[in-house]
């Protein structure tokens, strides 16, 4: 297939129908709702499940049980609906079942508002609901990027027997690119689902799906036996891009749209004899952390430019282990920052006449 | 041009910025701005530039709420069918849901002629990719709203990856729906980074600026 015109919300779909996805539960909330709205039409038209749920908590568990038994899953929501199925993810490490959520960020706290945000990095990477456990998260900036990592989420999911979240705002969800569905993404070496309940066809030894443990020493194994799989992704599975790093004195810290914009703004940087870089999470946990070791010794400065009061920047002061001076640029509420808001912010940290 | 102009078509062919250049181009009075699916890129977005045109908005937002997500239209969309005296664009919302918001104000039509319902159509769109697909959307638009539509805009575009090659390909498709429902191409749209394109491509050639997605990114 060659490349068609999609908003993202559309093509985040086609990506997980095209991953296989069996089922999809969700309920409605903007700025996602054309993602559940063409898999309403399309998964039926493939075989597949589509159900609008009574709540997003009602969802989440639907995910639950379809993941138990074995399924491939989807749901979608955007900033408040996801925290109302924290309880659900929550349970779903717990049991260690895989599915994929994806997560297009509005203005919060509470009911926010319908605009573009980053503000939920906390809920995505510090776990969000109870317990010792992590979502792996993946955070694309284009929608090529995003249709890939969907289709590859599917399988991190399935591979780690864990949630994986799309974390994206409401930008990515409401713009329209150019994507080609059909680019090979990598293939991850699976087991059958030998754990699943899936009606014990062969007779073999009942599975149970459960996150319950009444003796604590049997929880602590188990916990200790999930810290493993975060600590391989940690060690193994960090994502990001560091763009335009040659002689870069200054290195924004964006991740999503945000880094799209600082990509804008490094363009009008570079007119001016400035040398900025930027380095791009692609994944939010496990955090780069190994991208801040690669950074070229000529960077004075980072800057972390989030659509958020700063949330990441936490996660950005870990990493840099106290190497360089840190200043941040946020916009919140549903604001987006514009690139010669950032450019400013650049001159003023690197010392520049001011940029109209 | 007609005295009102309805731009309707699949959601993503292009209707706002096509709306938006429209107005501003052809100095029209009024934009009404009728889109109550999606929740951003709205032409209403523009409410600066267009007072600076003079042209005179109308949203379907309360004041001061933007973001309110309401699927509330306001009663002054009716001016333009009942004062002859106004010329106007009207920027409807995709899907039939988006259509249906138009007929609230048809009844109040004192002259069907002066009214021009166009179909955007970008081929590079999965749902409007042949002419079967398209003559679909043609016949749902004017099953929910009641009108024919009485032309067609080529609005064949991949964004910044566009060729020229591409849009004489769409213009093909559109050819086809063309002949089959009697309707003209009124108007080949083409980027400004475009705008050198020597091909005699069918309708009026509009060059468009894009106002509303640069606002954002």
């Amino acid at each position: 297939m060659s490349k068609v015109l999609m908003k993202g919300n559309e093509a985040m779909a086609l990506a997980a129908i095209k991953a296989d996805c069996d089922a999809f539960y969700g309920y409605p909330i903007t700025p996602q709702n054309e993602l559940p709205e063409y898999l309403s039409k399309h998964m039926s038209l493939h075989g597949k499940v589509f159900v609008q749920a009574e709540s997003e908590v009602a969802a989440i568990n639907m995910v639950y049980g379809a993941a138990g038994a074995g399924a491939r899953v989807l749901t979608s929501s955007s900033s408040p609906g996801i925290a109302l199925k924290q309880e659900g993810l929550s349970y779903m490490a717990g049991s260690e079942l895989p599915a994929v959520i994806i997560n297009v960020m509005r203005g919060g706290p509470g009911l926010g508002g319908i605009q573009p945000s980053q503000a939920d990095y906390k809920q995505i990477t510090r776990g969000g609901g109870n317990g010792d456990y992590y979502l792996y998260a993946l955070a694309p900036e284009t929608l090529q990027e995003a249709v890939d990592l969907i289709k590859e989420a599917f399988d991190i999911a399935d591979y780690f027997r864990n949630p994986v979240m799309i974390a994206v705002d409401g930008l990515i969800g409401q713009m329209m690119e150019p994507v080609d569905l059909d680019i090979e993404t990598p293939k991850w070496d699976l087991e059958p689902k030998t754990w699943a309940a899936d009606g014990n066809l062969i007779n073999r030894k009942k599975n149970i799906i459960n996150s319950l443990y009444l003796d604590p020493n049997d929880l602590e194994k188990h916990s200790f036996k999930l810290k493993e799989k975060y600590d391989e992704m940690r060690k193994n599975h960090q994502r990001y891009e560091l763009i335009n790093m040659e002689n870069a004195e200054i290195v924004i810290v964006a991740y999503g749209s945000t880094s799209r914009i600082a990509r804008s703004a490094i363009e009008i940087l570079s007119e001016k004899g400035i040398k900025c870089g930027i380095l791009r999470p692609i994944t939010l946990f496990p955090y780069p952390k190994k991208a801040f070791g690669e950074l070229p010794l000529t960077v004075k400065n980072l800057l972390v430019v989030e659509m958020s009061t700063g949330q990441m920047l936490d996660d950005v002061i870990i990493s840099n282990e106290c190497r360089l001076p840190i200043s941040f640029y946020g916009r919140a509420g549903g604001i987006v920052p514009e690139a010669e808001e950032i450019v400013n912010k650049v001159l003023e940290i690197v010392g520049g006449e001011k940029h109209e | 041009m007609k005295r009102i102009t309805i731009i309707s078509g699949h959601y993503g062919s292009g209707k706002s910025e096509i709306s938006v250049n429209l107005a501003i181009q052809k100095k029209i009075d009024y934009l009404v701005d009728l889109d109550i699916i999606n929740p951003y890129f709205r032409s209403r977005s523009l409410d600066t530039l267009l007072e600076k045109n003079n042209i005179h908005l109308v949203e379907s937002t309360i004041k001061g709420m933007l973001g309110s997500d309401l699927p509330y239209v306001s009663g002054e969309g009716v001016v333009p069918f009942v004062n002859p005296s106004i010329t106007a664009i009207y920027d409807l919302g995709g899907t039939e849901n988006g259509a249906r918001v138009l007929i609230q104000f048809l009844d109040r039509v004192k002259d069907i002629n002066e009214i021009d319902f166009l179909c955007t159509v970008n081929i590079f769109r999965p749902e409007t990719s042949d002419a079967t697909k398209i003559l679909q959307t043609i016949s749902m638009y004017e099953a929910e709203t009641q009108l024919k539509v009485t032309g067609l805009i080529n609005n064949t575009n991949l964004m910044n990856e566009t060729t020229e090659e591409d849009m004489i390909n769409g213009e093909k498709i559109l050819i086809e729906v063309s002949k089959k429902l009697n309707i003209p191409i009124k108007y080949t749209i083409i980027e400004e980074n475009n705008k050198d394109y020597e091909y005699d491509f069918l309708g009026e050639r509009l060059v468009l600026t894009r106002y509303i997605a640069k606002r954002w990114l």
